[in-house]
């Protein structure tokens, strides 16, 4: 069978089929050092595997076939994602893969999907992004890097940060002023960058976590070909609340919550938590809040594959799911007494589990992507019309 | 009031769910200001005659009830758009415990000279059944031990049977020599007494005692009793998440519609933060009560093994409960002084909730049930 023939295949398994499928391709494949790893890993650790992937056809599960994805349905999805979660595979630099893939695909010219969307799923490109700056954060619309015409390019000027993974990057997508005058979203371009070129200096960021996760980029006179804008002068903030609105999707995916759910019950096994009722009560809230947050993210999802476009109401899965997986951490911290205070884990005999590793490390998902207090507030706004 | 919930947004109804929807929606628009709930508040049977007659001829009473028995036969996928209104419009009317549960248990037993015989009355909405199962506060056992059958007669005492008031026959779970075993008892049979509690919400639940009351046409024997039971009940625990659903659905629009309206230090206080946020964390709740009572009555109108019902009923029940609890009390709280009295509607919002939590089992003991199926 070809990876070809069997994109159409997928959603025809039945599902225990397909969860068979894929977690023995995930047994065989899949290094086993990197299994449930414990900071987000950079290309000399993962990258082999975006390749294993990506030769597997299997990069791009929720990218329509035609444009190399696997075309999964909502179900399916979900199965794949669960999978790999209980598997412990790592994250890859997916930038590319769930945001300017998606991107693209909805409104990138002809050019720019023929141009960009093999390279990213042959790995040659390796996305970052650039939005927000020292001064633009929750007010992400005040951004102030800068866009100048000079002929055929632009010249790039400015400041990003909180740049996930630049170091590991070629490409950047971001968000510059094209306009001062006027209202300040009516002035933002969104345009693509190669990372080597000339007047960029990428700076890594020790996190929490002790992770260089994340970095500032520089821009210097930085000239950039007019052609690697996507949708159009000024019109970038109309695109970049689209990707948003695909990084929500993203965020609200409940892969994250289900994968410290799977952690705190392999150390509630190992060390016997289940015999405490008071646990398992609080264990089950959490599993339910869980299984619960599924249930809507199969019915978000269904809207995408019905081919219709999900609005600001997304954001009620990114609030719950962050915050359900920060309890999840909380309560792993809290069972794990003294150990909740060490940077080492407890030996389960599923792998490690780092309970102190794990409250530090979910810190961040409620704030980036929008923090969950701007989320409330567009959900105020949009979806319940509260008055201002 | 503005339907701010995400249905009309993200989800698909079918043509037949919005016909059913659009005539639910109407029938609780003639009492909108919910006079008829008041008016039968605290006062027997605890629920309106006229609006039971009135959803026979709707045809909602045979919603569950196969054609044959003169219902229509319906999934929940149908049924759950007559719920939520139900909830909405705070119904004063026995329709999950008689329609949904007491119907669960005829179609679903062996006596078919019952079903020919009782079921086109049931759906007419002229016969009313009430099924009395519980012997203990908090118990979700199906096995009957404290109410035995010995000689086709029935002694014992039953719990918290709602809206027995009204009803014209109990369908009782008896202990007999061989195991439980489901029987129609008359309401007027000698030997039986009835007590009355008062729920805050205005209805009554009956506590049954039998002193060697004959039984009537055996329902269920043995074989199948408990399964029937289990089955019914389940069923009748997605049902009432569903009216929760309702319930809360329309107490944030009333508590958001409030917030609009109400002017303190120069602007609707709906427009401060602090409050836009409190009510944006209730509306996540509703929604995400939506998004699992929309999966769990696919899986009940699907194949779907008894303990994966159980678990799946268990889910939905533990988080409707929590959810229309925290979302009415809230919904007081947003009200400040007017929603602590009886003349503003928004408390028969909290003590319908408060009725529907506690009954079939409140969220906690959903969640051990759940623990102990999925554990």
């Amino acid at each position: 069978m070809t990876d070809e023939q069997a994109v159409n295949e997928y959603n025809v398994m039945d599902d225990d089929t397909f969860r068979t499928m894929v977690h023995d391709f995930y047994v065989e494949n899949y290094p086993d050092e990197l299994r449930f790893s414990p900071h987000r890993m950079h290309w000399d650790e993962i990258g082999d595997w975006y390749l294993i992937l990506s030769k597997k056809g299997w990069l791009t599960p929720a990218w329509p076939a035609e444009y190399g994805g696997m075309g999964l349905d909502a179900n399916k999805l979900l199965i794949f994602m669960d999978v790999g979660e209980s598997y412990g595979v790592g994250r890859t630099p997916d930038m590319g893969i769930t945001m300017v893939g998606p991107l693209l695909i909805q409104h990138g010219s002809q050019e720019q999907k023929d141009h960009y969307l093999p390279k990213i799923l042959a790995g040659e490109y390796i996305w970052c992004q650039g939005y927000s700056e020292p001064g633009s954060g929750s007010d992400l619309a005040s951004l102030q890097t800068s866009a100048v015409r000079d002929g055929d390019n632009y010249i790039v000027n400015g400041h990003k940060t909180w740049t996930t993974l630049a170091m590991d990057a070629n490409m950047i997508f971001m968000l510059v002023r094209t306009n001062k005058d006027g209202k300040k979203q009516e002035g933002i371009t969104f345009l693509l960058i190669p990372l080597d070129t000339p007047g960029i200096t990428v700076r890594p960021i020790i996190n929490l976590a002790m992770h260089d996760e994340f970095a500032e980029v520089f821009f210097d006179d930085v000239k950039v070909p007019v052609v690697n804008v996507v949708g159009g002068e000024n019109n970038g903030w109309t695109i970049a609340k689209a990707l948003l609105g695909h990084e929500r999707i993203f965020i609200g995916s409940p892969k994250f919550a289900i994968l410290a759910m799977s952690r705190l019950k392999s150390m509630a096994k190992s060390v016997s938590l289940f015999d405490d009722p008071l646990f398992v009560e609080r264990y089950t809230r959490l599993q339910l809040d869980i299984e619960d947050l599924f249930a809507s993210y199969k019915r978000f999802v269904e809207v995408l594959k019905r081919g219709g476009s999900i609005g600001p109401e997304v954001s009620m899965l990114k609030i719950w799911n962050t915050e359900t997986q920060q309890r999840v951490t909380e309560l792993m911290m809290e069972a794990a007494s003294e150990n909740g205070g060490i940077q080492d884990g407890i030996e389960t005999g599923d792998g490690l589990v780092r309970p102190a590793g794990e409250v530090i490390a979910s810190r961040p998902t409620t704030i980036y992507g929008g923090s969950n207090e701007v989320q409330r507030n567009i959900l105020a706004k949009a979806v319940l019309r509260l008055p201002t | 009031m503005e339907d701010i919930s995400l249905q009309s947004r993200i989800d698909v109804l079918s043509e037949q769910q919005v016909l059913i929807q659009d005539s639910a929606v109407a029938f609780i628009a003639q009492d909108e200001e919910l006079k008829k709930t008041r008016d039968n508040r605290f006062v027997q049977p605890g629920f309106d005659q006229q609006t039971w007659k009135e959803m026979a001829e709707l045809g909602w009473l045979g919603f569950l009830i196969p054609e044959q028995y003169g219902g229509i036969g319906l999934g929940f996928d149908d049924l759950h758009t007559v719920l939520i209104q139900l909830g909405k419009g705070l119904v004063p009317a026995p329709f999950v415990a008689t329609a949904v549960i007491a119907a669960s248990v005829l179609v679903n037993g062996d006596n078919e000279a019952v079903k020919k015989d009782r079921l086109p009355a049931l759906v007419a909405g002229e016969w009313k059944p009430a099924l009395a199962w519980q012997e203990a506060r908090g118990s979700m056992c199906v096995k009957a031990e404290q109410v035995k059958v010995v000689d086709g007669k029935l002694s014992g005492r039953k719990i918290f049977v709602p809206d027995a008031g009204g009803a014209d026959d109990f369908i009782v779970s008896a202990a007999s020599a061989e195991g439980t075993e489901l029987y129609l008892v008359n309401k007027d049979a000698a030997g039986l007494s009835i007590d009355y509690e008062q729920r805050v919400d205005g209805g009554f639940y009956g506590q049954l005692s039998f002193d060697r009351v004959a039984v009537g046409d055996k329902v269920a024997g043995i074989a199948l009793a408990e399964q029937v039971l289990a089955a019914a009940l389940d069923t009748g625990r997605v049902a009432a998440s569903v009216e929760l659903l309702g319930v809360m659905t329309r107490a944030l629009e009333i508590t958001v519609d409030y917030t609009a309206q109400r002017v303190q230090f120069d602007k609707p206080i709906g427009s401060f933060q602090a409050l836009q946020h409190k009510m944006v964390d209730l509306f996540i709740l509703s929604e995400i009560s939506r998004s699992v009572v929309l999966q769990t009555i696919g899986l009940f109108d699907s194949q779907t093994s008894a303990e994966g019902r159980a678990a799946a009923a268990s889910q939905v029940k533990a988080r409707c409960s929590d959810a229309a609890l925290q979302i009415t009390k809230s919904a007081i709280q947003l009200h400040g002084g007017i929603g602590y009295t009886d003349e503003a509607n928004i408390g028969l919002y909290l003590k319908k909730a408060m009725y529907l939590a506690s009954w079939l089992g409140n969220a906690s003991a959903h969640r051990a049930r759940y623990a102990e199926l999925t554990l």
